[in-house]
């Protein structure tokens, strides 16, 4: 009992690491240009698709095809936000969530194109196998994907506070108005804040791919549960992210443990809604 | 006022007389089946679009929980039917209430804890999810397969026809009780609160708006409809399955609404019959050759839409009746939508 609860933490802690990751892009797209991407989980599923053709192309293992996933899906990004998200900027949200609805459409219909719509997986990673600590088994790809997920969400905290286009970013969250006076080019940092939410999914989809495959509705579960994440951590704070990541990791696997591996999706709800009927702003939220 | 009760008048005249069309349709389409099943699908989300319009349009709720009132109603008339053979007929209106009993015990605890705007949606949307999940393990109910409907009697008892052409005319009296419902709700107080606290929730409760209650009312009409429209969605298919609680559907429902034009009684249901027809069309025409291509072209023109007629389509629309009018020298009348901002 005690073995199988331990065991069960242990999982939810490194697969709720990388749901932080999951989140992370969708966290900076919502909070700094207050854009609702109802598209993320696409984005995710999107990035997890090209890794697998990358991986197969170039017989890349999964662990290396950031390298050039994370500058396409950064250019894909851009370009989506120059072409779709700019212009529904400052209009009622309701048309934001037309639009990425309707790009989310066309990127599950591009994967049913380019992938034929079935499942995909890579093969074996180098990061495959586990560790044994006494009756605990620790897979490999999801420690070191966990680990990858710190040093990303990090090294992103440390992109916002400490370089210039990170306090631009910053600014622009909390007041664009005065960040605007301030000589803060409101497109240009918007355009970056997308691109790299964007760039985000594609090192999220390089672990993910690492020991689990895709399908076309991936996208869906991705972003219900990004939405989840970031509605129990709030917006602003990325050790909240991390640590709202966790609890839905933890709360997953205990779930997952102890009743039945069909429940995981009703749990990650269960924990949204009772967070939005109970803390509305998140549990760690800045604002 | 005398007007006013006049241009009244004339739209409900021309509505009519889209309605009389849409009646003979089965008359031209009838004898191709593939046509009748376009035809009635497109009606199925005329329906549920101008039902939504109630709790999303004129009340700003952006509801995306349609697909789990359609698989409720789907599951009761067919549970009703197969354990107990009770026609569908009454099947149906016992959905609709379960459907809308639903929609209040969920929206009664969301409403009162004032969760609004995107986190509405967001929650509702969870909804589809988990009733999806707790028909897939719920044995007695649901499970991974198919059920099909059973029940003896007549077809009729049973509403179980050989022909999509009863469901059309079906759905096509939904659609009209919809859309008078629609009307008559923006000319009643309910419709007025509803507008005022989806334009500014704070400000409609100062001045004196029942919010929640406006909007439980609001959501109970719009689940009762869902949920008559999913019996009639299990009897068309014959079986139910728990992908009948289906995001895409809910999406695609509000989708309508918004690109129909908020509020707008007409709306919603016209778009139905353009997005619709259009996405069957194209999947007709290239589904052929490459599966998803179609949805590729859906979406972009959805794309477009979104971002080039910001109001939704139905202004559009007014606005070329207003250009007709006042080439034939009628005076102009402003165009409204409810919470264009």
């Amino acid at each position: 009992m005690i073995e199988t609860t331990v065991q069960a933490i242990i999982t939810g802690v490194m697969m709720g690491a990388i749901y932080a990751l999951i989140a992370l892009g969708l966290s900076i797209i919502f909070g700094v240009m207050n854009v609702v991407n109802f598209a993320h989980g696409d984005f995710v599923m999107f990035s997890m698709y090209l890794t697998f053709t990358i991986g197969t192309l170039l017989v890349w293992d999964s662990v290396q095809t950031p390298l050039l996933t994370v500058p396409i899906m950064f250019v894909f990004g851009l370009l989506i936000y120059y072409l779709i998200i700019d212009r529904t900027l400052g209009q009622f949200w309701v048309m934001q969530f037309a639009a990425t609805v309707g790009l989310q459409i066309l990127m599950r219909s591009a994967a049913l194109i380019i992938w034929k719509g079935q499942p995909r997986a890579l093969q074996y990673s180098i990061i495959q196998g586990s560790i044994h600590i006494g009756p605990f088994t620790i897979l490999t790809s999801r420690l070191v994907a966990a680990a990858v997920s710190l040093i990303v969400i990090g090294g992103m905290a440390l992109f916002l506070n400490k370089t210039w286009a990170g306090a631009a970013m910053r600014a622009a969250s909390d007041d664009l108005g005065a960040a605007s006076l301030m000589g803060v080019n409101r497109r240009r940092t918007y355009g970056l804040t997308f691109a790299i939410g964007s760039s985000l999914t594609a090192v999220a989809a390089a672990l993910l791919m690492s020991f689990q495959q895709i399908d076309p509705t991936g996208g869906m579960r991705f972003g219900l549960l990004s939405w989840c994440v970031l509605a129990l951590a709030g917006l602003g704070s990325l050790p909240g992210l991390l640590a709202a990541g966790i609890i839905v990791g933890i709360t997953e696997s205990l779930a997952v443990s102890f009743y039945d591996p069909r429940i995981r999706p009703l749990a990650i709800y269960a924990i949204f809604i009772l967070v939005l009927w109970l803390r509305p702003k998140g549990l760690f939220g800045r604002r | 006022m005398n007007k006013s009760k006049r241009i009244l008048s004339g739209r409900n005249l021309a509505g009519s007389i889209v309605l009389a069309a849409a009646a003979l349709v089965p008359l031209v389409l009838g004898h191709s089946q593939y046509n009748m099943i376009l035809a009635t699908t497109v009606m199925l989300y005329a329906v549920l679009a101008t039902a939504w319009n109630i709790i999303g349009g004129i009340g700003g709720q952006f509801d995306l929980a349609a697909g789990a009132y359609v698989g409720l109603g789907a599951f009761v008339t067919g549970t009703l039917l197969t354990r107990w053979n009770i026609t569908p007929w009454l099947g149906m209106l016992v959905a609709g209430a379960v459907a809308a009993l639903f929609a209040a015990s969920v929206g009664f605890p969301l409403f009162g804890f004032k969760i609004r705007d995107l986190w509405y949606s967001l929650s509702s949307s969870a909804l589809v999810e988990v009733l999806r999940v707790v028909f897939l393990m719920w044995a007695a109910v649901g499970g991974p397969t198919e059920r099909y409907l059973g029940g003896s009697g007549s077809q009729l008892y049973r509403m179980r026809f050989g022909t999509y052409i009863p469901y059309y005319y079906l759905l096509l009296v939904m659609l009209v009780i919809s859309l008078v419902l629609v009307n008559r709700i923006r000319q009643s107080k309910l419709g007025f609160s509803l507008l005022a606290l989806g334009e500014d929730e704070d400000a409609a409760e100062v001045l004196g708006v029942n919010v929640r209650a406006s909007k439980l009312k609001a959501l109970m009409i719009y689940a009762f409809i869902a949920g008559m429209v999913g019996g009639i969605y299990a009897c068309i298919y014959g079986y139910i399955h728990p992908s009948f609680f289906a995001t895409d559907l809910s999406m695609e429902v509000a989708i309508l609404g918004i690109v129909g034009g908020l509020g707008i009684t007409w709306g919603p249901a016209t778009a139905a019959l353009i997005f619709v027809s259009m996405r069957e069309f194209l999947r007709a025409r290239l589904g052929g050759e490459m599966a998803g291509l179609y949805l590729v072209v859906y979406a972009i023109v959805l794309i477009l839409v979104a971002l080039y007629q910001p109001l939704g389509l139905a202004p559009l629309a007014m606005r070329g009746i207003e250009r007709l009018k006042s080439m034939m020298g009628v005076k102009q009348r402003g165009i409204t939508s409810a919470h264009g901002k």
